[in-house]
């Protein structure tokens, strides 16, 4: 009886998400809007809003200075998001319409809400929403972009350099570093160094990773984690940064883990190319209201999408309202990607201030768990001798 | 109306296909704890340690025999607390608690925390009963 509703049930949701599809193609062949319509190639920040602009036009927002002249940028801002990197592969249009939107707000928090099964190893941890750390407790920018890529057109990556034709996009999350959620769930929503659950990365693989502590996975060992960019996508929870402009240097402070990056403003030339950083090296300019940032140097141990020392990442943030910045970033890499792309995760204003994370100081849980393991292995080998 | 309800059925549908939001684990939950050993302690809570990666609640839990036992309770990052106006004075320590977990796999007396659980069942944090709108005060 069980078993036939399931199946029954089954049936249901299959004919609901064709049903649902065919109606978002209907959608969008309805409402297609010319601002909703993709460019052939990466945008800048201020030309990719957030929500099709069918609205009156606002008044223009008039960008606040620094005491250098520069665009004002300076503050706390969050980037936690409900909104998948990539497309999901049965969604076919650009913009959810806010009902859609709020639904699949409702549908992700009510997702994070869901408690686990006493006795199954997804239990063995603490409750997200006690903690405050589920998404939906944190604010969240209107967002009705149905993929944080915003090029290719698609809302998905693109091609992977080698990779059979047809074959490009739908990767998993990257190699890891155990730091961040992700941006929501989707097919491969994660963020650089991210990875779901405690992936291995940066470290062994994953057979041997609790033999020592420089197996274990970079995030578990709090040498870096996802959201400390760039680029910078949510890290999952403590998605917060603190920017701070001097005329010369910009600093963005990631919360998690207390990252900061020290951005010269210039023509400063960058430093030689056998120098590598875990965040790359950055340098920035400013064009009219548009904060760019270009970053290479990569030590390639955090792998972005796949992308390692290879990788290029150029960085606009464009301050569009007080409680707002458009923030873009564009990944290239040839020996990884056959084309650049773009996305959009757009910055809100956080309550600061940023809260210190010291995380190696207080990181019990690697000692744990290699204790664990050699209690385990102890435990095997007593059984085996008996 | 009934195409309305049809839509928003048929969104919650291909949302619960993506796949629910998994838990995100700064690092392996399992590996640390044994999920073969849960436990429920009954106690008064010493100490919170708002600590990053993760609190650390110190647990005095009476045995059977009279016997004190201090037990430390892993539980989650307090930053998003903190900011929503928790402080180290919502809880205080005296606080009866009741924690549901597993127990470490090494043996000790540690704990993953599933849920901490206040003397009226209600569960610590939820309510956020001894938030500070606005801000953490120093008091």
């Amino acid at each position: 009886m069980k078993h036939r509703s399931l199946v029954v049930l089954s049936i249901v949701a299959l004919l609901a998400t064709v049903v649902f599809s065919a109606s978002l193609i209907a959608g969008q062949q309805r409402s297609a809007q010319p601002a909703a319509q993709p460019a052939a190639q990466p945008r800048p920040a201020a030309a990719t809003p957030a929500r099709p602009a069918t609205q009156t036009a606002a008044k223009p927002y008039v960008v606040p200075k620094t005491v250098d002249g520069q665009p004002d940028l300076q503050g706390y801002w969050g980037n936690g998001t409900y909104t998948p990197l990539e497309r999901p592969q049965n969604v076919t249009k650009e913009f959810y319409t806010e009902e859609e939107y709020k639904t699949v707000l409702k549908t992700r928090a009510s997702g994070e809400d869901e408690q686990t099964t006493p006795g199954t190893t997804a239990d063995v941890h603490y409750d997200f929403t006690q903690f405050a750390l589920d998404t939906s407790q944190s604010p969240i920018p209107l967002n009705l972009r149905t993929s944080l890529i915003i090029d290719p057109p698609n809302g998905r990556l693109p091609a992977r350099v080698g990779a059979q034709a047809g074959a490009g996009g739908g990767r998993g999350a990257g190699p890891g570093g155990g730091g961040g959620r992700g941006a929501g769930g989707g097919a491969a929503a994660a963020p650089a160094g991210g990875g779901r659950g405690a992936a291995p990365g940066g470290g062994g693989g994953a057979n041997n990773q609790y033999d020592s502590i420089q197996n274990m996975p970079i995030g578990s060992r709090c040498i870096i984690m996802g959201g400390s960019g760039p680029p910078l996508m949510d890290a999952g929870y403590n998605s917060v940064y603190q920017i701070v402009q001097g005329k010369d240097q910009v600093m963005i402070v990631t919360e998690m883990i207390h990252d900061v990056r020290i951005i010269p403003i210039g023509d400063r030339p960058l430093p030689p190319e056998q120098l590598k950083q875990w965040i790359g090296m950055s340098r920035g300019h400013y064009e009219g209201n548009t904060l760019v940032v270009e970053t290479t140097n990569f030590n390639g141990r955090r792998p972005f999408q796949g992308a390692g020392q290879n990788l290029r990442i150029t960085e606009r943030f464009t301050r569009v309202a007080d409680d707002k910045i458009d923030y873009t970033f564009t990944a290239t890499d040839e020996t990884t990607w056959v084309s650049p792309w773009t996305a959009s995760v757009p910055l809100t204003k956080e309550k600061g201030p940023i809260f210190e994370f010291a995380c190696h100081e207080t990181n019990y849980g690697p000692a744990n768990i290699l204790a664990g393991a050699r209690a385990t292995e102890k435990a095997a080998a007593d059984a085996a001798r008996k | 109306m009934k195409a309305t309800r049809l839509k928003l059925a048929a969104i919650a549908t291909i949302v619960a296909l993506l796949g629910a939001v998994p838990v995100w684990a700064h690092h392996a939950f399992a590996a640390e704890f044994d999920v073969n050993k849960p436990v429920t302690l009954k106690g008064t809570m010493t100490k919170w340690d708002m600590v990053n990666p993760h609190s650390w609640f110190h647990v005095d839990v009476k045995g059977p025999d009279g016997k004190v036992v201090e037990w430390m309770v892993e539980g989650g990052s307090p930053n998003t607390l903190i900011r929503l106006g928790v402080t180290k004075y919502t809880i205080k320590p005296g606080t009866e608690l009741t924690v549901e977990g597993y127990q470490a796999k090494e043996g000790s007396n540690k704990a993953v925390g599933r849920n901490f659980i206040l003397p009226d069942g209600t569960r610590l944090f939820l309510s956020l009963s001894g938030a500070v709108p606005g801000g953490a005060p120093d008091k």
